[in-house]
């Protein structure tokens, strides 16, 4: 009896330890097996997700017509960002809500991809109206306005928000990437 | 294929993408200079990894990140380990070593491939990995790398050169009260004893504030405790078993060895004491179990031999019980009730998939404790993971394959757009409209001109007025013609009369109308301007728009194809995971049940003892 015990003692080590197996050798290998298996389904979705993406964006959005407005924050020191409307040659094109999370994501050195649209070649104006906290956490809410040629190619747009350290205020200007 | 208790402190090195903790203003900033690797590094930093790696190999694809070619590599390579593709990974960062980058990003590389190598079982190809990091990583990757370093070593049995890694590590208490119980774990697992000891009752020792360093004290004293006792040192077992809390997970293990020390020191009644406590806890844990058999086993030692057979026969019912309930739980998991139950329903709804999620929660069902050992297990957790991502990557497949049915019909409209609309540009722009539009309107200028020039009063009348005036220049012509006749002489004076009339009607409004004629002109102008500018636009478009939609109905049924092969091949996988997981939960709850059935023939063996030394005569 005493050495059952002693038998099962060793059982319990073994688990307190972490040594002891779970599944047998076999699942192991079932496991592994699997996983490899699953690894390359993994791998094929990503490409076809990718294809996918691909085909969707050159059938909605051709080059010669794209037009991708972009944001990025600079420290956000002054301004703690809450919205940002988008309005094309007058017209509201976006209007979007930030949750905490992206706001962070933006403060981290992320760029949104807010907009992506069509437009065609000629001159335009892009109007974007960002709302949020300003200095001492009050309500504040500014523009910013760009005149911009659409050439054949495809069009990127940067909304720059960044923090004006001179004045204390927070700064919001459009850069057109050529 | 393993994972260990540092795993979730580790997750944060990789990418920041678990920075959620941390205020944003102290974060460190990427320097973005192509914009669409910052939307990568957006979709990251929210957690939508599979979106991130999407957009990533798109916009790789379009060359559209020239400036961070080698951290883009780098950040896939992350994102595929992120999703537990590891052999993908291993090449993407293998790649980035490939190429000339500088020594902060091959630090990362190596650092990668050591942690991927580590996840797969390839130790010596980890250690030499994470070897070649030249200098500092990140101060979020030093900790991370040193324990993956001294881990491989461990496993590798390089005890010493893991030791040495750890001693010359200066990291946080955590970090280190991990480290040093993993190495005093696995000095104890190649009979190192009393070095491992050493390490384990440092830890054992410790001074800890927050339940995971508490947790971990418990683990480094049961652990001591035990090898103590296997090594038939009972006092000094007993003195690490009862550091253990009696509240802690690890104290029903820690009564149970506690009374096995009392035992070995031949002190029974002593070690009824802990086997009592343990015998009224809940029957489903295994020293709870193990318990109901030492408590008779102690009272028979003493010669208790009523108070024994009593709790034989109470053992004998609850493993009667519980066989029961274990058949139950086994019958549940056949019919599929496991992964609903740990992962809720629907799985694609889940907000986080990937190489890094845990389950947090166990789910609230009989079979739960049971399969506590293998719900904690790497090989239980991997799968999960995978079945989760399966859910989730079919799910996705599925819009894609609903979005395909909308193109395809776009497809078709275009068609028969550009069918219906291409010949009739072609038809406009061959008529050249505008041209004869312009050349009418430079008679017009002309005709306006030469009134003006000429002093021709009546061109700027009315239509009535113009007739009227034709009219009386050929009545004059006529009375010219004849300019003797007495019967015309009246005429003449009336005619006179009506030409003086009309003539200071156009006077009076000829400026106006000179005006009006040279407003309209300009106006005329402005039209044309306009249509001109059109037509140069309609011109434009039509060099440069496509007459086709080129191969995209081709491109869209190939991958049709591909999404349905995909999709059968998902749900394939799905159901090979979720017939593996259910085994492997089904395998250990029949090894308990075996377990089980072992104690109570040992049980009924020992009763049956007792009966028949109770019925012998005495001597």
């Amino acid at each position: 009896m005493k050495s059952s015990m002693r038998a099962f003692c060793l059982g319990v080590a073994l688990h307190v330890l972490g040594l002891a197996a779970a599944s047998g050798v076999a699942a192991e290998a079932d496991t592994r097996a699997l996983d490899e298996q699953i690894q390359s389904i993994k791998q094929d979705v990503v490409a076809l997700n990718r294809d996918l993406f691909v085909l969707e964006e050159e059938l909605l959005f051709p080059a010669n017509t794209q037009v991708a407005v972009f944001l990025s924050m600079d420290v956000g020191e002054f301004f703690a960002l809450d919205t940002v409307e988008l309005r094309l040659d007058d017209k509201q094109v976006s209007k979007y809500l930030y949750t905490p999370r992206e706001a962070e994501a933006l403060l981290k050195g992320g760029v949104q991809r807010l907009y992506l649209g069509n437009l065609r070649t000629g001159e335009h104006e892009l109007v974007a109206l960002f709302t949020g906290k300003g200095p001492n956490g009050q309500d504040y809410s500014r523009g910013a306005q760009l005149k911009f040629e659409k050439a054949v190619s495809a069009k990127y747009l940067e909304l720059r928000i960044s923090d004006q350290q001179r004045k204390a205020q927070p700064e919001f200007q459009i850069k057109d990437w050529e | 294929m393993r994972t260990a208790p540092w795993l979730l402190l580790a997750v944060c090195g990789l990418l920041a993408s678990c920075a959620g903790k941390v205020k944003p203003e102290t974060l460190p900033k990427t320097r973005v200079a192509d914009l669409h690797y910052g939307d990568v590094l957006f979709q990251n930093f929210i957690g939508e990894d599979f979106e991130a790696l999407t957009r990533l190999e798109a916009y790789q694809h379009w060359s559209l990140m020239p400036h961070h070619a080698a951290e883009s590599q780098l950040l896939t390579g992350g994102m595929y380990l992120q999703l537990g593709m590891h052999n993908e990974a291993a090449r993407r960062f293998e790649s980035v070593l490939d190429s000339n980058v500088p020594a902060g990003i091959r630090n990362r590389a190596w650092f990668y491939l050591g942690k991927v190598w580590y996840a797969r079982g390839y130790d010596d190809r980890a250690v030499d990995a994470l070897s070649k990091i030249n200098g500092a990583l990140p101060s979020e990757m030093e900790p991370e790398k040193v324990q993956l370093l001294s881990n491989a070593l461990m496993h590798l049995e390089r005890y010493d050169d893991a030791a040495r890694v750890l001693r010359d590590w200066r990291g946080d208490d955590a970090w280190t009260a991990y480290a040093r119980f993993n190495l005093g774990v696995a000095m104890l697992r190649s009979n190192r004893i009393a070095e491992g000891a050493q390490l384990l009752d440092a830890v054992g020792q410790m001074r800890a504030a927050d339940d995971e360093l508490l947790a971990l004290r418990d683990r480094a004293n049961l652990a001591l405790g035990y090898a103590w006792l296997q090594n038939q040192q009972p006092a000094q077992a007993r003195s690490a078993l009862e550091r253990v809390r009696l509240d802690g997970a690890q104290s029903n293990r820690a009564l149970l060895g506690l009374g096995w020390a009392d035992v070995e020191l031949n002190d029974y009644e002593a070690a009824l004491t802990p086997w009592l406590t343990l015998h009224d806890r809940n029957l489903l844990d295994a020293a709870v179990q193990e318990a109901h058999l030492a408590v008779p086993y102690a009272f028979a030692k003493l010669g208790a031999n009523d108070q024994a057979a009593q709790y034989y026969e109470q053992a004998l019912t609850s493993f009667d019980q519980e066989t029961a309930r274990i058949d139950e739980s086994i019958a549940r998991i056949r019919q599929g009730s496991l992964l609903k139950n740990l992962l809720g329903d629907p799985q694609d709804e889940a907000p986080q998939r990937g190489w890094f999620w845990q389950l947090e929660e166990l789910p609230d069902s009989p079979e739960s404790r049971y399969l506590y050992p293998i719900f904690a297990g790497n090989d239980f957790q991997e799968g999960l993971k995978n079945y989760r991502d399966l859910g989730y990557l079919s799910s996705t497949l599925e819009r894609w394959d609903e979005n395909m049915i909308v193109y395809n019909d776009m497809i078709d409209a275009r068609e028969r757009a550009y069918a219906e609309r291409t010949p009739r540009t072609d038809a406009l722009l061959g008529s050249e409209a505008v041209s004869k539009l312009e050349r009418r309107r430079k008679r017009l200028e002309d005709d306006f001109n030469a009134a003006v020039t000429s002093d021709d009063i009546a061109a700027f009348g009315t239509a009535e007025q113009r007739d009227q005036w034709r009219r009386i220049e050929k009545i004059e012509s006529a009375i010219a013609a004849n300019p003797n006749d007495p019967a015309l002489a009246e005429a003449k004076d009336k005619l006179r009369l009506v030409r003086g009339a009309l003539l200071w009607d156009l006077k009076q409004a000829q400026n106006e109308r000179v005006y009006a004629k040279r407003r309209e002109l300009k106006e005329l102008d402005r039209a044309l301007q306009e249509a001109n500018s059109r037509w140069l636009r309609v011109q434009q478009a039509r060099a440069i728009a496509p007459t086709t939609t080129g191969n995209f109905a081709q491109r869209i049924a190939t991958l049709q194809q591909r999404l349905t092969a995909l999709r059968a091949s998902l749900a394939q996988a799905a159901t090979d995971q979720q017939q593996l997981l259910s085994d492997i939960a089904i395998n250990e709850l029949q090894a308990q049940k075996q377990r089980i059935a072992d104690y109570e023939v040992q049980a009924r063996f020992a009763l049956a003892s007792i009966y028949d030394h109770a019925g012998e005569p005495s001597r």
